[in-house]
């Protein structure tokens, strides 16, 4: 039980790394820095319950925000490219963090024993749930309260005219700027709100696994980012949400039987996905279909 | 006084031997660029199969022990071949327009063949073979090493080579004529499927080169160095400006050169996060690299 | 209205565009015609900021716009369409309107609420005229890559309109068109002419510019060869020679006449 509870925070966690990067592909930027962000909220809420003792709400707030101030940071630079310079930018990004926390060892004195990150040994001690008692249902409702929430509010705002106007940018830069759209606050504000919600899954996945190091934090982390959005399609946020389940819960779990092959079957998966579905596993027709299919047709 | 001399003479050292190992990154950087170039579409895979070009000249030495020549010959070739399978599955069957599938594709061949040759080396790293006796030649107070003077002209004389082929040759002219109007090239009746293939194979052979090369001034060949070596060419590429080969040569020189100058001074953990930031320093003063061509394709 | 003085643009050698000087009235239906490749389209988009001029300047009511960004202009009152459409395709046409309108106000109360009810009745009455000046009020909900090739023409001039602008800039309007369907857009045009906007049309389609213009200036290889009024221009011996291809050589000193 224990074991598929953990399977189900983390296709939660997941779901919120996707949604990081959907926010962005709205945009039509494509950013293989989500791990980098996801970093930063995992280490930066972990430092704040461990070291500073804070309880993991603040903490994971805080972790959020940190991360959404450097996606913001990097939103400048980032803009005077595109496409795949983009890609390249934001590789480089993500590699730069992993790298500083392989490189940061911050260690406190805890009673006998020294907590905190420590380069290469990783960062052993977040144990925030396990000292207050949690049982492993109340983490997994904790985890999805964040995941709903943050569906709930990008449901919401593909609703509005600030989702419109996202999607807009992404469709033809040069039109939505001739129509009044400022570009630079547009994809700024969507690099930024991708970083707050990559920042959340990294604070709740460091506090469900207790340990993390900076290989955790790769270009495969950021390729499964990406990946989610791609196969689910861009036209709503169930589109990611369903990408994880098939591939965290379907994929990765279905294939367990393969041991160490797995990954070689991962990857020659992603090649056949994309060569008889360039658009999409779940692209606009398969997805009105899949609509009809559970009377979800129709839109706001 | 003295003690400054030698520390002078230290680092104009190390970055002199930056400079000869940057040649193997201006390789890799040409090899993206070249792809990118015919394609307008990133390769991920491209130094992943470079080093698994590498390890299968690797295999040439420890199986039949190859002289130093076959290996990198082999290097280059299975390298030249992954080439062209790498382009028949990722890139020959996905519509032109979709760079994300393409993009897609190819991370996933990447990890494809990172898995294989993980498997096949139990993950573990090799030691790649001296592959000359070791060298050193005396210039005043420097010493230049001789396997980084070979790789180093070794590669010289591959983007030579490559160079005599794109702008003398038959094929170059139409390798370039896709680049430059894919369209027109096919209603001239090029074969743009044939001449990507050609671009893909030429870029491996240049790629399992600069993979052996690097494995023997290196000595141990690693899977861990994929994912550092893709970002360093993808840097070199980049900061040279998408597109340019010139500018891949200039960007590769220049990053192994600030590499060890970053080595030297503030070790080998964080070195690698300066190259990074060198990076960005680029996208924010230069964002169209050296060369300065404007290529905003996406 | 707009004036431009002395603008230049230059692509490398080309001169597209070679010290132009227009100014145009408030309130009017300015033409502005020429062959293909006379620098036409480089006007317009010189005007609304897309490339950076080479010299000179664009006055706007007044305000220098040089150096602007494309939003800027738009929120100073100049719209524009393209000469090939380019719509939000996976928008539809009601998103296509309610992404162009432009009153700061209203934006920053209803930017985040969605459709059904963060609108207020202004703003679906706004979108309500375009819609019906667009003759598209029974496609509101279909997606804007689901319009027939007319249909998307007319949605695109109804998503300029939607700014408010005080001077509308059509580029080829009319490309395609048959002549039923240009005199639709003759009608529509006069209409937001009526309404306040001051236009400038680019074309080439004479049947349209001839009808509904009040003044027409020619450019030709970058340059102004001639302007007044249509019947004017009609009658220029140096736009008859643009038009039928004597050399430019020819056809340049003409400027100002007629």
């Amino acid at each position: 039980m224990a074991y598929y509870l953990g399977l189900v925070q983390l296709i939660g966690i997941h779901t919120l790394l996707g949604l990081s990067a959907y926010v962005l592909m709205l945009t039509g930027q494509l950013s293989l820095g989500q791990a980098g962000f996801f970093a930063i909220g995992a280490y930066s809420a972990g430092i704040l319950t461990v070291i500073f003792e804070l309880p993991v709400l603040p903490a994971l707030l805080a972790g959020a925000l940190i991360a959404a101030f450097f996606a913001f940071l990097v939103g400048f630079p980032a803009l005077r490219v595109k496409g795949l310079m983009l890609v390249v930018a934001t590789i480089a990004f993500s590699e730069f963090v992993r790298l500083f926390f392989f490189n940061l060892s911050w260690r406190v004195p805890r009673g006998d024993i020294s907590v905190g990150p420590d380069s290469t040994n990783g960062f052993r001690e977040i144990r925030y749930f396990v000292a207050n008692g949690w049982s492993a249902f109340e983490i997994t409702a904790f985890v999805w309260i964040f995941v709903i929430l943050v569906m709930a509010l990008l449901w919401w705002a593909d609703r509005s005219r600030a989702g419109a106007v996202l999607r807009a940018v992404g469709e033809d830069e040069l039109a939505a700027q001739s129509v009044g759209i400022n570009l630079t606050a547009v994809k700024v504000a969507a690099m930024t709100a991708g970083g707050f919600i990559a920042g959340i899954g990294g604070a709740l996945y460091a506090h469900t696994a207790t340990y993390i190091d900076h290989l955790t934090f790769t270009v495969l982390l950021a390729t499964f980012a990406i990946a989610y959005p791609i196969l689910g399609g861009l036209s709503s946020v169930f589109g990611t949400l369903v990408a994880v389940i098939f591939i965290q819960g379907v994929l990765v779990e279905g294939l367990r039987f393969l041991g160490d092959w797995r990954n070689i079957v991962f990857g020659l998966l992603i090649i056949a996905a994309m060569n008889l579905k360039p658009s999409g596993l779940f692209d606009a027709p398969t997805a009105r279909m899949l609509k009809r299919a559970v009377g979800l047709d129709g839109r706001g | 006084m003295s003690d400054f001399w030698f520390e002078f003479v230290e680092i104009t050292q190390t970055v002199g031997d930056g400079l000869l190992f940057g040649a193997t990154y201006a390789l890799i950087g040409i090899g993206f660029t070249l792809i990118f170039g015919a394609m307008g579409k990133l390769n991920m895979t491209y130094a992943g199969a470079s080093l698994a070009g590498a390890y299968a000249g690797l295999a040439a030495f420890t199986f039949v022990n190859a002289p130093a020549l076959v290996v990198f010959l082999v290097s280059a070739l299975a390298s030249g071949f992954i080439g062209f399978v790498v382009y028949v599955a990722c890139f020959r069957f996905i519509p032109v327009n979709n760079h994300l599938a393409a993009l897609m594709a190819s991370i996933g061949a990447l990890f494809f063949i990172d898995e294989i040759v993980i498997h096949a080396t139990d993950g573990s790293p090799l030691t790649f073979p001296a592959m000359f006796e070791y060298v050193m030649f005396d210039l005043g107070p420097y010493g230049i090493r001789g396997d980084l003077l070979f790789v180093f002209v070794v590669c010289v004389v591959s983007t030579a080579g490559l160079v005599y082929v794109l702008y003398r040759s038959r094929l170059g002219l139409a390798t370039r004529a896709v680049s430059q109007q894919d369209v027109a090239a096919r209603l001239c009746g090029i074969d743009v499927h044939r001449t990507n293939a050609i671009t893909f194979v030429l870029a491996g052979l240049l790629g399992g080169i600069a993979g052996s090369m690097t494995a023997a001034a290196v000595g141990v060949l690693s899977p861990l160095v994929t994912i550092p070596l893709t970002v360093k060419g993808l840097i070199v590429t980049v900061i040279g400006g998408l597109g340019s080969i010139p500018g891949a040569i200039v960007a590769g020189l220049l990053v192994g050169g600030l590499e060890n100058v970053f080595l030297y001074f503030r070790g080998v953990n964080e070195r690698d996060m300066y190259v990074l930031l060198l990076l960005f320093v680029f996208l924010v003063f230069r964002p169209h690299g050296i060369s300065g061509t404007a290529i905003d394709r996406d | 209205m707009l004036e431009l003085r002395g603008l230049s643009k230059h692509f490398g050698g080309v001169k597209a565009l070679d010290r132009l000087d227009l100014t145009i009235d408030e309130g009017e239906i300015f033409g502005l015609i020429g062959p293909n490749g006379s620098g036409k389209s480089t006007t317009i988009n010189v005007i609304c900021g897309v490339y950076p001029q080479t010299a000179g300047s664009v006055l706007f009511r007044g305000e220098l716009m040089n150096g602007k960004p494309p939003h800027q202009r738009l929120r100073a009152g100049l719209a524009r369409t393209f000469q090939n459409i380019r719509l939000f395709p996976t928008l539809t046409v009601w998103q296509n309107l309610w992404v162009a309108q432009n009153s700061p106000g209203d934006i920053a109360r209803q930017g985040f609420l969605p459709r059904w009810f963060g609108t207020t009745r202004r703003t679906r009455q706004e979108i309500a005229e375009l819609l019906e000046l667009a003759d598209l009020g029974h496609k509101s909900d279909e997606l804007a890559a689901n319009l027939a090739f007319g249909e998307q023409r007319r949605l695109e001039f109804a998503r300029a309109a939607a700014a408010r602008p005080k001077l509308l800039l059509l580029d080829e309007p009319a490309a395609g068109m048959n002549s039923q369907e240009i005199d639709d857009l003759s009608w529509r045009i006069r209409r937001v002419r009526d309404s306040g906007v001051t236009v400038l049309l680019v074309e080439h389609v004479m049947e349209l510019v001839m009808g509904v213009t009040e003044r027409i200036a020619v450019l030709n290889f970058g340059h102004r060869i001639a302007f007044g009024t249509p019947s004017e221009v009609q009658r220029n011996r140096a736009v008859q020679e643009a038009y039928l291809g004597t050399s430019a050589a020819e056809a340049g000193p003409a400027d100002g006449s007629a």
